[in-house]
């Protein structure tokens, strides 16, 4: 096929999947925590961790970790100890970061088209070393995950049992959101920062339609990430679309069919 | 022939205080008892149980579990049962034999996985509990009582020395609290589990324990239960003309 002679096809295949494969199963665990706006907090404050990183000529994804993990941590300190309601968190992090992330765009406009394109991300336009940190990162995160997996799963299912029984929740709770952090800031180069959160939540949602049990919803969660990256990149490629959209929509589209399959069935 | 050391305390607590919450409070728990906490709402009875649990820090007192400090050793000895049941999120996809496994995760190292022997212990619960035939099903699929069945096997599963259980009847009918009412009365007899919950049934169970805690902020008595009918503590208790109305089952 004409779609696999180019190179940059052949990354964003490879780098879509991975991404979709371990962000999914990472939505998994957010969704179930009721903490679905995280994935969208934590892309806007990776965003204007980019945008400090242009404005400083630092290097725009390191800037963009070192803020989105030290916020993850901040949002995760502010959770446990009650201070406000989770969602309150998450908005006012969102908010505020996207908000200080204009003021730095409009004060220098030199760098307006590069953080643009983290804004809507480019998914035709990975490298060798995209592909490199990403198979890395999804080598510590499904070791992460197969090491913790039952841990997670018992904070997110009665997090006060958990820790009655002398799991350590609160290590637990920063190891899961500093993954979670790592995972947008990395993405959204490719993904977008407006897109990640659909690619971390939508797939958790459809397959938490049709499952019974927590590991089934995972491997279903992941599968449907990873068959909307391929058909939105095969979409995108032969319509001339934006892929990053057009992964989006699809997901939309295998959502709102699993409701109305599932209305339809019960 | 097993006895039971009636000596030997797995729960004590002195001179407790928390915020305005706990005030006070001294008692013992010892290895084979049965007792209830009974208290008004908002009286400090959860509150109670998550210090003994150390879910919450306390400012003043001691707390000892078998004996010593709480640790992670001791933790590991005590099955709690939150209110979970009555909290649970119906979309939550999780089955009745993960739920129970979860139960097992405490006692297990970094990289230890599932062993024949704990699926045995599962299975052992599950007939226990006699929720075999749900084993697969989704938590949330389930009625009130077996919920709460789930949950004990879940707090059974690791062969606990204590029972702790927090108000483990909201939302579950009156056939199943009958039911789980002789379950606890087995669990103490038979297996020599030490059991502390938080009730409102006194009257249903005060011919099965053996200790009772009145918690108004401040503990008020800590009675053999059948000393309790007449008592003035319970007007003190509830602030109101209060008395216990017995149902034997």
């Amino acid at each position: 096929m004409e779609i696999f002679q180019y190179t940059f096809m052949l990354k964003a295949f490879l780098a879509g999947t991975m991404i979709a494969a371990i962000a999914s199963s990472l939505g998994m665990f957010v969704v179930v925590k009721r903490f679905s706006m995280l994935s969208d907090a934590l892309a806007h404050i990776s965003l204007l961790g980019v945008a400090i990183g242009f404005l400083t000529a630092l290097s725009p994804s390191y800037s963009s970790l070192a803020f989105t993990l030290v916020a993850s941590w901040i949002i995760e300190y502010l959770r446990q100890h009650n201070k406000l309601y989770s969602d309150s968190i998450l908005s006012i992090f969102l908010s505020g970061s996207l908000a200080l992330a204009i003021i730095i765009v409009s004060a220098s406009s030199s760098f307006n088209t590069s953080l643009f394109d983290y804004l809507f991300g480019s998914i035709v336009a990975i490298d060798d070393d995209d592909i490199v940190i990403i198979s890395l990162l999804g080598l510590i995160c499904a070791v992460t995950l197969y090491v913790n997996f039952q841990r997670f799963l018992y904070i997110a299912f009665d997090e006060e049992s958990a820790k009655a029984s002398g799991i350590n929740t609160t290590f637990l709770n920063y190891l899961l959101i500093s993954l979670v952090s790592v995972v947008i800031s990395v993405s959204i180069k490719i993904v977008g920062a407006l897109l990640i959160g659909a690619m971390m939540v939508i797939p958790a949602i459809i397959a938490m339609q049709f499952s019974k049990n927590f590991k089934n919803s995972v491997t279903y969660a992941i599968l449907i990430a990873m068959v909307s990256v391929i058909a939105g990149l095969f979409i995108s490629y032969y319509a001339s679309l934006p892929s990053g959209a057009t992964i989006v929509v699809l997901l939309l589209c295998f959502f709102t069919v699993s409701i109305l399959f599932k209305t339809k069935r019960y | 022939m097993l006895l039971k050391n009636f000596k030997d305390n797995v729960i004590e607590t002195k001179n407790l205080d928390f915020k305005t919450i706990i005030q006070d409070v001294s008692f013992e728990i010892r290895r084979g008892d049965y007792a209830a906490i009974i208290g008004p709402n908002g009286g400090g009875k959860s509150t109670l149980v998550k210090l003994i649990l150390g879910l919450i820090p306390h400012d003043n007192g001691v707390i000892k579990l078998f004996g010593q400090a709480p640790s992670l050793g001791s933790l590991k000895k005590i099955g709690y049962v939150s209110q979970g049941i009555a909290k649970l999120d119906e979309n939550f996809p999780i089955s009745v034999h993960e739920v129970i496994k979860l139960g097992l995760i405490a006692n297990k190292s970094l990289f230890s996985r599932i062993t024949k022997n704990d699926l045995a212990r599962i299975d052992h619960v599950l007939t226990k509990m006699n929720i075999q035939d749900l084993k697969d099903a989704k938590i949330s699929e389930l009625s009130g009582g077996q919920r709460q069945r789930v949950m004990i096997a879940k707090a059974l599963v690791n062969q606990p020395q204590i029972l702790i259980l927090d108000e483990p009847n909201t939302g579950v009918d009156k056939q199943s609290q009958i039911n789980f009412y002789a379950l606890l009365k087995d669990l103490n007899h038979n297996e020599n589990i030490t059991i502390l919950f938080i009730t409102h049934d006194l009257g249903v169970i005060v011919d099965d324990i053996n200790k009772v805690l009145c918690i108004n902020q401040t503990l008020l008595a800590c009675h053999d239960p059948r000393q309790i009918y007449h008592s003035e503590q319970l007007n003190q208790l509830y602030g109101v003309d209060a008395h216990m109305v017995c149902h034997h089952h």
